[in-house]
């Protein structure tokens, strides 16, 4: 590693920040410690140092600044887009944020969390907080994922890896999390697919050069996530013993029947999903109707016992 | 493997402002808190003394004093405030600020404030492609539980236990409290059973916070059954929710053999039958004997109710 690199990489980043306006390359060459060699060694320096600070999340602007040349460009990083802008938060807004990072303490998003929190606490200092009393997040998830990912999403790179026993390719459009799980929502084969990330069996990599793929304007990832859900909502009536399918009792609206029967009207979007709720109370929940919805709850049980 | 250039160059820009905000830090400390060696620490701010404004004259150099192992910064330049988040930590502090809503559900004045920064943060987070749509279940009880856990104190909790489909009471002492699958969970020494217990946040119907506890429980997990099964593939999901108890897993045609530690047979004997045909117990015997038992009687109940 490159004590010269460094330091180059760091001045150059501080010049295009403190700069009010875009400094043409020339101008970087001949102001920034670190440029050395002929016009094209500090060019082709210049071509990675950039390429480097982007890949790492630092927005270097160019534009064309005289329009008579317009091969003439400059460089700058917004302030904006480089800083927390100051009293950005208030102190007890440092708080809930130094909560928020705090309850990932142990899991697997503890490197996230960690360094979201060194950037919180470089905001206004040391924070106490009452942590003892916040839950910790528990969560399986392999956090290298989530950040490759998100690189790929950024800048357009194709994602591979092994998926249900096949290795795909897929271009990134989206990540989801629902009831603590991650999905990412990618195309393949010109198909718009969810791919739920626990089940990724291989390692996860970035398959392609950046901007490998555009993605589509019209893609808008909550309408995606609404439509593969199903909307269509359908009526069950059931028999529960009196005092049992409490869960149920809490969601449906139920009518006496006898002493040891009451009935239910229930409604569902999900068959299997539905099934599976009544078959956790056993005996003491029936499917009266539909009568389709019956005979799969039968035959299922049937198999069962039946080997 | 060492750090990029990059890498090294973003992290001793991040040094700068949190320096600055923690004056007279020590290199030790810092250390820890970026994840790296004391001498990693020591080589960035020796690099630091060198990097400044075009010029490069002492007024335009990044200044600090670095002196028997403490630091602070004179003079950051432009480094004076923290980078923005990446994607990465916006999504942990999205996800965490969620989780901070639905524990101070019945507090509206942080409840109002919690969402108000939550606007602010992620007012062009649309930007970034993440959606986070964990329907957490909140309770009204968090404050007194957190009271209990803080103040070693008893609990007197009225419990609606899924597993049991029965409404109990049972006097506690709350451990700790953790968000799993979109759940909130309390770990407990249930005093009555003098074992270990985890309830679900929002299946608790009443809390009354009780007396400080005296005596020192050791806490023992309650007891455990290992149970073999056979689970389809299209069952994924039932392992995958349950990876916390999943003693051995491997596949098998169509589907999974997993072993998993049980300590409620009540649980494990409704979800094998919720499942069916998709989950077989292989062993113990007498769990696959219970589970036929339930659809015997469950059978004849559709015999009765629907004859044809």
């Amino acid at each position: 590693m490159s004590n010269q690199k460094t330091e180059r990489l760091i001045n150059l980043t501080l010049a295009l920040l403190a700069s009010k306006r875009y400094l043409t390359k020339i101008e970087i060459f001949n102001t920034v410690a670190g440029y050395q060699g002929s016009l094209e060694t500090m060019e082709r320096m210049f071509e990675r140092d950039k390429d480097e600070l982007r890949g790492l999340g630092i927005d270097i602007e160019v534009k064309g600044i005289d329009p008579l040349f317009e091969d003439e460009q400059g460089y700058l990083i917004q302030e904006d887009s480089f800083q927390i802008k100051p009293d950005a938060f208030s102190k007890e807004e440092v708080l809930y944020l130094t909560m928020a990072a705090n309850l990932w303490h142990g899991s697997a998003l503890h490197n996230q969390a960690k360094s979201a929190l060194l950037k919180i606490q470089s905001l206004n200092g040391p924070t106490e907080t009452d942590d003892v009393n916040l839950p910790v997040i528990k969560s399986t998830f392999d956090s290298d994922q989530l950040t490759v990912i998100f690189e790929a999403m950024r800048s357009h790179n194709i994602l591979e890896f092994t998926y249900k026993g096949e290795l795909r390719r897929v271009k990134p459009y989206g990540l989801y999390t629902r009831d603590g799980f991650w999905y990412l929502v990618g195309e393949e084969n010109d198909l718009l697919k969810n791919f739920k990330l626990i089940r990724i069996t291989k390692s996860l990599v970035i398959a392609s050069k950046s901007g490998a793929f555009a993605k589509p304007e019209s893609f808008d990832l909550n309408k995606f996530i609404q439509d593969s859900q199903s909307s269509e909502r359908y009526q069950a009536i059931l028999m529960v013993k009196k005092n049992q399918a409490l869960d149920l009792r809490k969601k449906f609206p139920v009518k006496d029947i006898d002493d040891e029967w009451d009935q239910m009207s229930c409604s569902y979007s999900y068959e299997e999903e539905f099934i599976q709720s009544v078959l956790w109370h056993g005996s003491n929940v029936v499917i009266l109707s539909p009568e389709n919805l019956q005979k799969k709850l039968i035959a299922k049980c049937r198999q069962l016992i039946n080997g | 493997m060492a750090d990029t250039a990059a890498i090294r160059a973003l992290r001793t820009m991040d040094l700068i402002p949190f320096i600055l905000e923690n004056p007279g830090i020590s290199t030790h400390e810092l250390a820890l808190r970026f994840s790296v060696t004391q001498k990693q620490i020591e080589d960035d701010l020796s690099l630091v003394f060198l990097c400044g404004l075009p010029g490069y004259t002492p007024y335009e150099l990044i200044d600090l004093t670095f002196e028997d192992g403490v630091v602070s910064v004179i003079d950051p330049q432009v480094l004076d405030r923290p980078r923005k988040f990446s994607n990465s930590e916006l999504v942990v502090i999205k996800l965490g600020l969620q989780v901070l809503r639905e524990i101070n559900v019945d507090q509206p004045i942080k409840l109002a404030k919690i969402d108000k920064l939550f606007a602010k943060i992620f007012s062009d987070f649309d930007q970034i492609p993440f959606v986070s749509k964990n329907v957490m279940s909140s309770s009204p009880y968090y404050a007194d539980i957190s009271k209990a856990i803080y103040q070693r104190r008893r609990l007197k909790i009225q419990y609606q236990s899924i597993s049991k489909d029965a409404v109990t009471e049972r006097v506690i002492v709350p451990q700790g409290i953790t968000v799993l699958n979109g759940n909130l969970y309390l770990h407990s020494f249930d005093l009555s059973a003098r074992e270990e217990r985890t309830f679900r946040l929002d299946l608790i119907n009443k809390c009354e916070l009780s007396e400080k506890v005296l005596e020192e429980f050791s806490l023992q997990n309650s007891k455990e059954v290992l149970v073999e099964l056979w689970v389809d593939q299209e069952m994924l999901n039932f392992i995958e929710r349950n990876s916390s108890i999943v003693e051995e897993q491997s596949k098998v045609d169509n589907g999974f053999k997993v072993i998993l530690k049980v300590s409620n047979l009540e649980w494990i004997s409704r979800a094998v039958l919720s499942h069916a045909p998709y989950i077989k117990v292989i062993s113990p015997t007498s769990l696959s004997n219970e589970v036929n038992e339930r659809i015997k009687r469950l059978l004849e109940n559709y015999a009765f109710f629907a004859p044809n």
